[in-house]
């Protein structure tokens, strides 16, 4: 309720309140915001019906200055409400009802990969695995789903050797730990997208962080963890997350059960209940950093049909830095003392075990990604050590790489994305123009025009040039 | 001065790069060594003219199979011949003739003449497209522009079917409401179309006597209808609010905006009816004694 004084009334002081004659006082009471004279507002001459009332006698020549202001537009619809802005920019259609449906394409399945013979082929995506991709973000806006009548992808030489490496690890007990990089609009989220699909179909556990500045650029609560202060918790993100695991692998962590105890926890989990209840215990972002901790835990337990974990970042440069985030001391916060982004960067460089085997994977990205120098170095060192090419060296007067950052580097494997190939670019262009939206005759000219116009077969640029122009 | 102009264009007529003669190449293909290519290949509608004859090329290819089975080692070592070879198997891949005089030495053949104007660069967008974009324009970015432009296209390819409203008919011979978002260019131009009024009003100043303008109404060209039709509904736009934020917001409304108008919900309408009410009046004042006066002066 609003106080009948306004605040400022209340702030004159004493000693002038005191010499005002009583009078003026209650008039002043009785209307604080009128800026009317007093002798004016008291009592005005009254004005008859038919009577016109007396001018008030003239000063002079005055400007009116209203006459020039514009009249403006009050708009009286509701205004939108926080957030609801930024959801309709960052909306992700996955189908489009008017595009044609495409005889004979295939779904992607457990296998399908794996299978050099699928290289260059366009295959699509179950529905399944889509309400799974959607609920850990996989999808990007910027991605051309929307276009097409149900979502696919190309299958790449790049994806089956990815995905080889992945299923090898995997058998093995072991860790794919990589960073896929590449030009931009190279298809490097997509790959992660087709490992996460990959994952998926083989009953995998996937945690997946679609942008990682979301972590390090101080736009969401962050808090020291009770019993290691050197290390931050991100409590709101990670119950996000936990949300999102869960309501992708439900059938699998309903099937799992837990085989620790768990003192920590905001609800009581007993042992060998199921890890879908340990998820659910999350309720508030209080205790979701302690849920994670736990399931963490739970899942990286030897044996008990623990299945393998696939851990994915998508602009990794954001997290080989220091973070936007401040300690009490007001010191910059390194990224990795973020504990969830610690977690990430010792699964990458090795630190961290995964004893079900599984994959980490980071992708670069070139979309408003900062300079890190010591990630731009490790990726060309380890790129030539790869090859067997001259390793290029750290520049000795340049102060600027991170310790941290190369320790993490130093053992992980590069995948670069490169363009795809022709015969790549004309399977694609098929697809595009069996869904009716390419609206040309995929022959060697129209596919070498787009594939050219594409930067040489930057499969985004391709897109640009075939889908996204004036010229349909 | 023309004289000079003729004499340049006939030295760089002299000058123009001819094909070289068919004889320079080794005029039998070695196709028995070549190496053999898959690739599926669906002739454009544009090069059906230089489509290989595929009888003869299978009569040289068995003649050249037949008579080069005996010295195929002598062969593969000629390089220059198999070079050959390969290259006028890969120009049958891009479904045209190798023997065709007109190809030879062409990737992808010569154009077909008169060059069809989209193959102009200045030229290559649809018109109604171009004008439009142009339309859109703000601070002379054109580029700018033409990514809204893009942005509209693609939010017409992905809308519904618009639902007709029968009392707005639009253009006699518009296709099916469900064909219209595959053709996204088509459904501009019929939003526009059918909107644009076929008059304006002109005020022919003290025309009437005592200092009044009388009101005629003149006929517009197409691309003065389309101006006229695309500057309505921009007001409308204008003054609509944005749904989400970002730079794809501004094309978004406009995309409402034109399927408003196809779906017949659009204010555009109206101004389009007012203005031919106000034409239809004013149609009597093109009798009037003043304007007939003024039309026997000129």
């Amino acid at each position: 309720m609003a106080t009948p004084n306004c605040l400022r009334c209340l702030l004159v002081r004493p000693s002038v309140a005191a010499r005002l004659p009583a009078a003026r006082q209650m008039i002043t009471a009785a209307a604080p915001f009128s800026t009317t004279a007093n002798s004016r507002a008291a009592g005005g001459p009254q004005q008859g019906k038919g009577k016109k009332a007396p001018k008030p006698p003239v000063k002079g020549k005055q400007m009116n200055l209203s006459a020039f202001k514009k009249k403006r537009d009050v708009d009286k619809s509701k205004p939108p409400l926080p957030g609801e802005r930024k959801a309709y920019r960052k909306r992700i259609l996955l189908s489009n009802n008017n595009a044609l449906p495409v005889p004979g394409l295939q779904d992607v399945n457990a296998e399908s990969m794996l299978q050099t013979s699928n290289s260059g082929k366009v295959l699509s995506l179950p529905d399944a695995v889509v309400d799974q991709l959607r609920a850990v973000e996989a999808f990007k806006p910027t991605q051309c789903w929307g276009v097409f009548r149900k979502p696919s992808m190309l299958v790449r030489a790049e994806t089956v050797e990815l995905m080889q490496k992945m299923q090898k690890a995997a058998d093995s007990q072991q860790a794919l730990r990589l960073v896929v990089t590449g030009d931009r609009i190279t298809g490097k989220s997509m790959l992660l997208l087709q490992a996460m699909t990959h994952a998926y179909l083989n009953d995998w556990v996937v945690i997946n962080v679609p942008e990682a500045q979301e972590l390090t650029t101080a736009c969401t609560e962050y808090a020291p963890i009770p019993n290691n202060p050197t290390q931050y918790m991100q409590q709101n993100y990670v119950l996000k997350m936990i949300q999102a695991i869960r309501k992708a692998n439900e059938k699998l962590f309903s099937r799992l059960t837990t085989v620790h105890q768990h003192p920590d926890l905001p609800q009581h989990v007993p042992v060998s209940s199921p890890l879908l209840q340990l998820a659910n215990s999350a309720k508030e972002a209080d205790g979701a950093w302690a849920v994670f901790h736990a399931l963490w835990q739970e899942l990286t337990t030897k044996g008990y049909g623990r299945p393998p974990i696939l851990f994915a970042l998508d602009g990794v440069a954001h997290i080989m830095k220091m973070s936007d985030y401040r300690s009490p001391a007001f010191e910059q916060i390194h990224s990795f003392d973020l504990a969830l982004v610690r977690l990430f960067a010792d699964c990458l460089g090795g630190n961290v075990q995964l004893p079900n085997g599984g994959a980490v994977l980071a992708s670069t990205s070139r979309n408003n990604s900062p300079r890190t120098p010591s990630l731009e170095l490790a990726l060309l060192q380890r790129e030539a050590e790869q090859n067997k090419t001259e390793v290029p060296k750290k520049d000795p007067f340049f102060r600027g790489y991170d310790e941290r950052v190369d320790a993490v580097l130093k053992s992980v494997q590069v995948l670069r994305l490169d363009r795809v190939s022709k015969a790549e670019a004309r399977a694609v262009m098929e697809y595009w123009a069996a869904s009716g939206v390419l609206r040309a005759t995929v022959d060697e000219a129209t596919v070498s025009e787009k594939w050219t116009l594409g930067g040489n077969g930057v499969l985004g640029e391709m897109e640009r040039a075939a889908l996204l122009t004036m010229r349909l | 001065m023309p004289p000079r102009l003729n004499t340049l264009t006939a030295v760089c007529r002299n000058l123009t790069i001819r094909s070289r003669p068919l004889a320079q190449w080794p005029a039998q293909p070695c196709i028995a060594v070549a190496a053999p290519r898959t690739i599926t290949t669906t002739p454009s509608q544009t090069r059906n003219q230089n489509k290989p004859n595929v009888k003869e090329l299978s009569r040289t290819t068995k003649r050249w199979s037949s008579t080069t089975s005996s010295s195929e080692g002598q062969l593969e070592t000629t390089s220059a011949e198999n070079e050959a070879a390969l290259s006028q198997l890969q120009m049958v891949a891009y479904g045209l003739n190798p023997f065709d005089v007109s190809v030879e030495g062409h990737k992808y053949g010569l154009p077909e003449l008169p060059i069809p104007s989209e193959m102009h660069m200045k030229h290559r967008y649809n018109p109604v497209v171009d004008q439009i974009t142009r339309l859109l324009m703000q601070d002379g970015k054109l580029s700018k522009a033409q990514r809204d432009m893009a942005i509209i296209l693609n939010y017409l390819r992905t809308s519904p079917p618009p639902k007709l409203n029968p009392a707005r008919p639009l253009l006699p011979g518009a296709p099916p409401a469900s064909h219209l978002p595959l053709d996204p260019v088509l459904y501009l131009t019929l939003a526009i179309d059918s909107v644009a009024p076929l008059i304006r009003v002109r005020a022919l100043k003290g025309m009437a006597g005592g200092g009044f303008s009388l009101d005629v109404p003149v006929p517009l060209a197409a691309r003065q209808r389309r101006r006229i039709a695309f500057q309505w509904i921009l007001d409308v736009v204008n003054k609509k609010k944005s749904k989400g934020s970002g730079r794809t917001m501004f094309p978004h409304r406009v995309a409402e905006e034109i399927v408003a108008v196809v779906e017949g919900r659009s204010g555009v309408w109206d101004k389009r009816q007012q203005l031919h009410k106000a034409g239809t009046t004013a149609r009597a004042n093109l009798n009037s004694p003043n304007l007939r006066r003024k039309r026997k002066s000129f």
